[in-house]
Order: structure tokens, then C-alpha cells, then sequence
């Protein structure tokens, strides 16, 4: 069996809301126990007080992340399949600063804020008709923050892969760090008059509690990873070779830009469209529908395995060396786009019309020019009928509807709206993240 | 369990009930591939509010338009949010936690208390909003992921709060 068990396909969006809705009421029911139904309780972290919200907040955080990596390393969980929210350093900080600053004011932190709601905290609810209102504010305000919030972005970024330092070392470090600072936390309970049951501190207590027994397995296990390898899959999968070169060298997985101009206006396009440019590049103009993902992304941005995904590039390099990626990593059902974006804009935004000789040919340039009028662009016509006069099509052409009879190409043709100027795409967020809002927190 | 007292129950070894948070973060990857969150979900009550109000706008709107087509319930975190709400009031009772109250210091009245829930709550959308997640998007999740962004938003949160504290001790000492 293999994880994460959605994005393997084991269920779908319907059970996936059961399953949030499950791991949700785990989540509420062991935020409760800790106490992160009191606001003051939570405030008293940042007054020295009672350190509870260190204490839960990190052992939760080891406890995940010595989890994650020896799944990992066994080969059951992909870890390159679990979703990182993309760095972005400076909106990551200033967030992050905006964050304690409103936990301390407002008593709450969002997850907490519904706990002590449930729980009666009438405080709670006045925080949450705060959060929401402070929501729609940031939407009116979002046109004037987006370009510093996207700028700089790292794309997603681990501490292991940024230092270079492996994986299994940091686990270690960041365990041994965690309970330091428990320890230490303590000690400070301690000086400003609190003290902890014994059977709930580290600091001071030289006996084999559950406490000490809990941490001193998670060191254990972290030590072990220090030492243990790479957590990720990568280098462990086989490829038929052969099998690819046929693919290759047939391109049975080539879509070409007409191909999928047809398929979009008729609405018969089963693929994920992922666009490998730039933000800028996306920004500026994208297939409809398309998603920009930058290609470290590429493998945690793919829901599952088994979906149809389209790559373009500019040239079509990009998206080769990343068919080749996808492959290699085992997604079996990945196309490229011929010629990439490139060959769409030279093909559907702006074909250069056939010379109108004959009733077919003057069809077939009726039929571009409508297309590439619905995608936004604009036919060119051939010197030599330019230079005649002869417009191919004449009058409101790109508002005449394809007809299907006279297409030479006998693809399904598009239903006659062409003249509904292309969908004006919305300037999604550059997401890096692989544009799957769903996955923030 | 606890019907015959009215004394609410002390709270669970604070190192056991982040052992339980992490299982269950550990959980959310091993199901879905993706930790968990609950800022989101507010966004998403927020950008269905502005779109029943005002569908035209929102539709056009860089930022509500992701809003104005979706089903707000139908959102992964929201069913989560909900099962947060749920797990917490089970908690809640059954350790006779549950009572209707506003929660501040001696020094500090009621009104004053929710005057600054609420404003609060608003600062806290626009840092988890602009940070891409909360104390459980980012600090939960991206920690135990070793998301390099998580860890410089954990360090200036703690930062925030630690140099904010100082100056509205009243409310809460």
C-alpha cells in the first residue's frame, strides 16, 4: 500500500471530506485537552506563566515529523507527494510578526479560537466574527499586498534542502532543540512560581515517567534517522527504458496545439493543463484553464498518479525534461504539448491562414480565424492574398461559426459561440504552489 | 464520566496532548498528502459572504473570484474546521469545561476584552493571510514538514507576540 492513500487514489473528494471531518474531530478533541480552549491559558505562553503552548505545539510538531520521516524511509508514505506551502521569506516574516501580534490581542490563534468557541468562550466568537471580517478586508485590500506577498518566492523549500544538511540530521537537531527548550520552559515555570506535576515535566525529574519515556523514544528514533538516509523515493524507481524510447519515439504522447484548441472549445479536454513557464510569462498570457507550477513542484502538485496531465514550456524543452521527470517519479499518463507555447500562439493565437483558391481552402481559413478569435488571438493572412485584396472570409468572419461538413480535418469542430471573446482567465495567484488553493492553511 | 461533579477537570499533561495533535497531523499526510490548517477555512465564510452580497464584484475580483464559483462547504478545510469545532466540544464536556463565558484578566472588563477578540481576530487574518497560514498551516504542518518558510514564520511569530505582550498585560495578568 502506498501514501498518501488520496492522492494514490485509494478515495475520493467525497471521502475526503469525511476524512477531514475525522481528522478534524481528533485535532479539536486533543487541542481541548491541552487547554486550548482558554484564552488565558493561551496568553500566559508570553507572560512566562504556563508554557503550554510551546509544550503542545512542539511535541506535536516532533512527534509528526519523526512520523513523516520513518514512514518515509520504510517506502510507505511519498514524501515528495505531501504538499509544502511555498516559502516566501519576507511575507512568511511579516505574516508570522502580524500573527503573534493578533494571538496576543485577540487571545486566540485561529485552530484554538474554534476550540474554545465550542466551548463557550463568548471571547472566541467575537474572534472569529474578527477573523472573518479581517478576511474580507484582506480581499479588498489584496490588489495592493499580492505583489510584495508573491515577491521573492522560493517555491517550496525544506530545511534540508536549502542547507544541504540531510534530512535525517535535522530531525535529530530539531528533536534535541525541542527538548531543550521543554526543559528550559520549566525551569522558567518554576522561577515565576508555577511548578508542573512531576509527572508532567521533564525538568528535575530523575525517574522513567511516561513523560521522559515519550521524548526519550522520539530522541531515539530521531538519532536513528540522523543516521538512516534519505527519506524521499526517488532513486528506488525502475524504468522500462525500451517502453519509453517507443513512446518517444512515436510521440504517442504529443498533443498538438490544434488538437487541444478543439478539445477545449468542444469541452472534451481531459487533461490537467500545467503551464512550466514563468509567473511573469503565465501572467502575461496562458492556455485557459492551465495552472502555472514550477518544476520542483511538479510532483507534490499532481493529485494522483493516474491523472492525465498535459506539460508546455515555452519550446517544449522544458516540458521534455519534465515528462522525462514525471516518468521517472511514475506518473504514467503524462503528454506534452507540441511545439509548447510557442507553437500554440503560432498555431491557434495567430495561424497564417491558407490562401483562399478553393472552397475548402477558404472554409478551412474561416475556421482558424475563428479559433484563434477565440482563444483571444488573431489569424494573419498570406502575403500573396493580402496583396491582392482577398481577405479570406469576408466581412464578419471570425464571427462566422466553424462548420463541421467542410473541415478538411474531420476533428469535431467547435459549437458556434466563437464569437464570445475568450474567457477573461483570471490572474490566479503565480502560484508556484501548483495553484491548488485547497492545500493552504 | 464526570455528571456527578460540577468542577471542571484538570487539563491532560500538556506533552500528551501535543503527542495526540501530532498523530493526528501525522494522519492528515498519510491520508491526504497535506497537513492541517483552519485560516483557510474563514477565507473561504469570507469570499461566499462577499459573493452572496455582491456576485458581479466578486466574480471579478482577483481575489474573490476563486470564491465565487466553489462551494464554500465543499472545501476540505471547512469539513475539518467543523470536526475541530465538534472534537473540541466532546473534549470540552466531557471534562465539564463547557460554560458560557468571557475569558480575561482581573484588570480587564468584558467589553474591553471583546473589543480586542475582535480586533485580533481581524489582525490575525491579514498575518495569516499574508504569511500563506496559521499556527496549524504553517506552524504544525510546515514544522514537522521542515518547510524553511515555517520555521522564519515561527520565529517572528513568537517574536510578535512575545514583543506585543508587554503592552497589553492588563488584559490578560
Amino acid at each position: 500500500m502506498n501514501a498518501p492513500f488520496f492522492k494514490y487514489g485509494l478515495f475520493g473528494d467525497d471521502t475526503s471530506l469525511v476524512v477531514a471531518f475525522a481528522i478534524g474531530i481528533a485535532f479539536g478533541f486533543f487541542l481541548e485537552r491541552g487547554g486550548f480552549g482558554s484564552g488565558r491559558k493561551l496568553a500566559a505562553q508570553f507572560y512566562f506563566k504556563d508554557m503550554a503552548v510551546l509544550k503542545v505545539m512542539f511535541t506535536g510538531i516532533i512527534t509528526a515529523m519523526v512520523g513523516v520521516y520513518w514512514l518515509s524511509r520504510v517506502g510507505f508514505l511519498d514524501l515528495s507527494l505531501v504538499y509544502l506551502v511555498p516559502t516566501r521569506p519576507l511575507a512568511n516574516m511579516v505574516g508570522g510578526l502580524l500573527l503573534g501580534i493578533g494571538f496576543v490581542i485577540g487571545g486566540y490563534c485561529p485552530g484554538t479560537s474554534v476550540v474554545a468557541a465550542a466551548t463557550g468562550r463568548i471571547d472566541a466568537m467575537v474572534y472569529l466574527m474578527g477573523m472573518v471580517s479581517g478576511m474580507g478586508a484582506v480581499g479588498f485590500a489584496w490588489p495592493s499586498l499580492e505583489g510584495w506577498v508573491n515577491a521573492n518566492a522560493l517555491g517550496p523549500a525544506t530545511l534540508p534542502g536549502l542547507s544541504g544538511i540531510p534530512y535525517g540530521v535535522i530531525v535529530a537537531l530539531v528533536v534535541v532543540m525541542a527538548i531543550v527548550a521543554f526543559v528550559a520552559a520549566e525551569w522558567g515555570e518554576v522561577k515565576s512560581g508555577g511548578r508542573a506535576l512531576a509527572e508532567q515535566s521533564l525538568f528535575g525529574v530523575h525517574k522513567l515517567t511516561r513523560t521522559w519515556g515519550l521524548f526519550l523514544g522520539l530522541l531515539g528514533l530521531a538519532f536513528v534517522a540522523a543516521l538512516a538516509g534519505s527519506p524521499y523515493r526517488g532513486p528506488r524507481v525502475t524504468l522500462d527504458g525500451n517502453a519509453l524510447g517507443r513512446t518517444a519515439a512515436t510521440g504517442a504522447d504529443h498533443v498538438s496545439p490544434a488538437t487541444l484548441a478543439d478539445r477545449l472549445i468542444a469541452g472534451t479536454n481531459e487533461y490537467r493543463l500545467i503551464d512550466l513557464r514563468s509567473p511573469e510569462a503565465y501572467l502575461k498570457d496562458h492556455i485557459p484553464g492551465a495552472e502555472n507550477v514550477s518544476m520542483t513542484a511538479l510532483p507534490a502538485a499532481l493529485w494522483t498518479p493516474t491523472e492525465p496531465v498535459l506539460l508546455y514550456s515555452e519550446d517544449g524543452e522544458r516540458a521534455a525534461q519534465a515528462w522525462l521527470y514525471l516518468k521517472a517519479r511514475g506518473f504514467p499518463r503524462v503528454s506534452t504539448l507540441a511545439g509548447g507555447y510557442a507553437g500554440w500562439r503560432e498555431q491557434v493565437l495567430s495561424p497564417t491562414l491558407p490562401e483562399p483558391k478553393d472552397e475548402v481552402a477558404r472554409l478551412e481559413a474561416e475556421r482558424e480565424r475563428a479559433i484563434a478569435a477565440h482563444f483571444g488571438g488573431a489569424a494573419r493572412i498570406p502575403l500573396a492574398a493580402a496583396a491582392l485584396g482577398l481577405t479570406p472570409g469576408v466581412s464578419p468572419a471570425a464571427q462566422v461559426a466553424p462548420t463541421q461538413v467542410a473541415s478538411p480535418r474531420q476533428i469535431a469542430t467547435p459549437p458556434p459561440q466563437v464569437v464570445t471573446p475568450p474567457a477573461p482567465v483570471a490572474p490566479a495567484a503565480p502560484s508556484a504552489s501548483g495553484a491548488k488553493k485547497k492545500e493552504g492553511c | 464520566m464526570s455528571n456527578n461533579t460540577h468542577a471542571p477537570q484538570p487539563y491532560w499533561n500538556p506533552y500528551l496532548a501535543g503527542f495526540g495533535v501530532g498523530l493526528a497531523l501525522l494522519a492528515a499526510f498519510v491520508f491526504m498528502g497535506r497537513g492541517l490548517g483552519a485560516s483557510s477555512a474563514f477565507a473561504a465564510f469570507a469570499g461566499a459572504g462577499v459573493s452572496a452580497v455582491a456576485p458581479e464584484f466578486a466574480k471579478h475580483h482577483a481575489y474573490f473570484a476563486d470564491y465565487a464559483t466553489g462551494n464554500p462547504f465543499k472545501e476540505w478545510l471547512v469539513f475539518e474546521v467543523m470536526g475541530v469545532f465538534l472534537g473540541g466540544l466532546v473534549s470540552g464536556l466531557l471534562a465539564n469545561r463547557t460554560r458560557l463565558t468571557i475569558e480575561h484578566g482581573p484588570r480587564w472588563t468584558n467589553a474591553k476584552r471583546l473589543v480586542f477578540a475582535f480586533g485580533g481576530g481581524a489582525i490575525m487574518a491579514f498575518g495569516a493571510k499574508i504569511a500563506g497560514g496559521c499556527t496549524s498551516g504553517q506552524g504544525l504542518t510546515g514544522g514537522a514538514l521542515l518547510n524553511a518558510g515555517s520555521w522564519l514564520f515561527m520565529g517572528t511569530m513568537f517574536a510578535g507576540a512575545y514583543g506585543i505582550a508587554y503592552f497589553v498585560r492588563k488584559q490578560w495578568t
